[in-house]
């Protein structure tokens, strides 16, 4: 019954207090919480440390936050390059189904653009995988160790990832006939978007947005409640330590800028595009016969905004002082 | 009667800068060792309350977590700190004895 009280006296403590020292005095609990009068000693304990925090002592608690800015810092960067992938799938959509990509084809200076977002979306995923992987493996190991929820919660993307495989398996379905839906067409005329195929396609992009965003905030869930900074792999009979955020974040200023010149490209691309073709940037040409000006206006919205989120938390990281001066 | 339940060993700070005199221990370890050596046994919230305040007067110092337990060490200002107290301590143990030898 004592034991099963442990998380509940864990986060009676500030916030503040348990982002550096939560795993630890929880791993303590697990071996020595017994009796009432060890229920009574921490209730004591998490009052002592409000306090503490109460009494402005001058107490560094910001070394003891600054794990949590780096961590938050990278964290922003990550979501701002989901955001941005977004954004980059809408542009591949609205163009695949626009004139727009038999002139990039032919016109030198849209292929040159479209050449340059297609390197900064490569540079910028490697970037992610490179930063990412020892904080991944870190997370995986301590959610697999610890069986706790932050296990469910590494599934959300596994899940979100099936669901939008099942839902493109089914589109196909539907495609080539084997699945018949009313009011959906399986060859579409020209300039038409029935209802139900419009429907078919939103559902798919609202599989992706949706599962992005869910995955995007369980990853932060968890990231935000592991605490360990550094991490030890051993490969080829070495081991090598990493120091997990540190090691982060050059990664995340490489994916920032490639974020930023992949903006400016799109931008060039769009307004070379339009002025060659205004008529498809007046008409319909967006995803399922919507506006094209409605699309890219947002599209480059979504990735501005993302762009920026992304400096503003490699500028959070640079702050850090655990971070080596430029 | 114990002499512990009079507050001999009262100050959880002075207890953990003494276990890790012997060497860097994680919390666990910290309890047993100051359990075998004074009797007392602290509460996790009392350990950690001492260790939150160690730890953020530069007294004690972490090192990187093995799995969920992070060990801790004195630092020289902490070492100093408990050379000093403990001198103290020991003047005042000879005095007493001193005294009761006295009566």
């Amino acid at each position: 019954m004592i034991r099963r009280l442990r998380p509940w006296l864990t986060r009676l403590y500030p916030r503040a207090w348990r982002i550096r020292y939560e795993d630890e005095f929880t791993a303590l609990l697990e071996q020595c919480l017994n009796s009432p009068l060890d229920v009574l000693d921490i209730l004591l304990g998490a009052i002592d440390a409000h306090l503490l925090l109460l009494s402005g002592e001058p107490l560094n608690w910001r070394v003891m936050n600054m794990l949590n800015k780096i961590r938050t810092a990278v964290l922003i960067v990550f979501a701002a390059y989901i955001g941005f992938v977004v954004a980059g799938f809408a542009l591949v959509g609205m163009a695949d189904d626009s004139p727009m990509i038999a002139l990039t084809k032919t016109n030198p200076s849209l292929t040159a653009a479209w050449v340059t977002i297609q390197t900064g979306a490569t540079i910028g995923l490697l970037a992610v995988v490179i930063g990412g992987l020892p904080l991944a493996i870190t997370v995986i190991r301590q959610a697999l160790s610890d069986a706790r929820r932050g296990l469910r919660l590494l599934l959300v993307p596994a899940f979100a990832l099936l669901a939008l495989v099942a839902y493109v398996m089914f589109v196909l379905a539907v495609g080539n006939g084997r699945i018949q839906l009313p009011g959906v067409e399986r060859v579409i005329q020209p300039g038409t978007f029935p209802p139900g195929n419009r429907l078919l396609m939103a559902g798919l992009m609202a599989t992706f947005v949706l599962g992005a965003i869910a995955s995007t905030l369980a990853v932060w869930k968890v990231i935000s409640r592991t605490d360990i900074e550094q991490e030890t792999f051993r490969a080829l009979k070495r081991s090598i330590t990493v120091i997990i955020y540190r090691f982060a974040y050059w990664p995340a200023v490489v994916t920032t800028l490639a974020m930023f010149v992949m903006l400016v490209a799109t931008v060039i691309w769009g307004t070379l595009a339009f002025a060659s073709l205004p008529g498809v940037f007046a008409g319909n040409f967006g995803p399922w016969g919507t506006s094209t000006q409605v699309w890219f206006v947002g599209i480059t919205l979504l990735m501005t905004l993302s762009t920026v989120a992304a400096f503003l938390g490699v500028i959070r990281a640079r702050s850090s002082q655990r971070l080596p001066p430029p | 009667m114990d002499i512990n339940d009079f507050g001999l060993f009262s100050n959880p700070s002075l207890l953990i800068l003494a276990s890790l005199a012997g060497g860097e221990k994680h919390g666990y370890a910290m309890m047993e060792d100051i359990r075998v050596m004074t009797g007392v046994r602290l509460g996790a919230g009392t350990l950690y309350g001492a260790i939150t305040r160690l730890e953020q007067s530069g007294l004690i110092e972490s090192l990187p977590a093995d799995e969920r337990r992070r060990p801790y060490r004195l630092t020289a200002q902490g070492a100093l700190l408990l050379r000093q107290t403990l001198s103290d301590l020991e003047k005042f143990a000879g005095l007493g004895l001193k005294r009761l030898a006295a009566t």
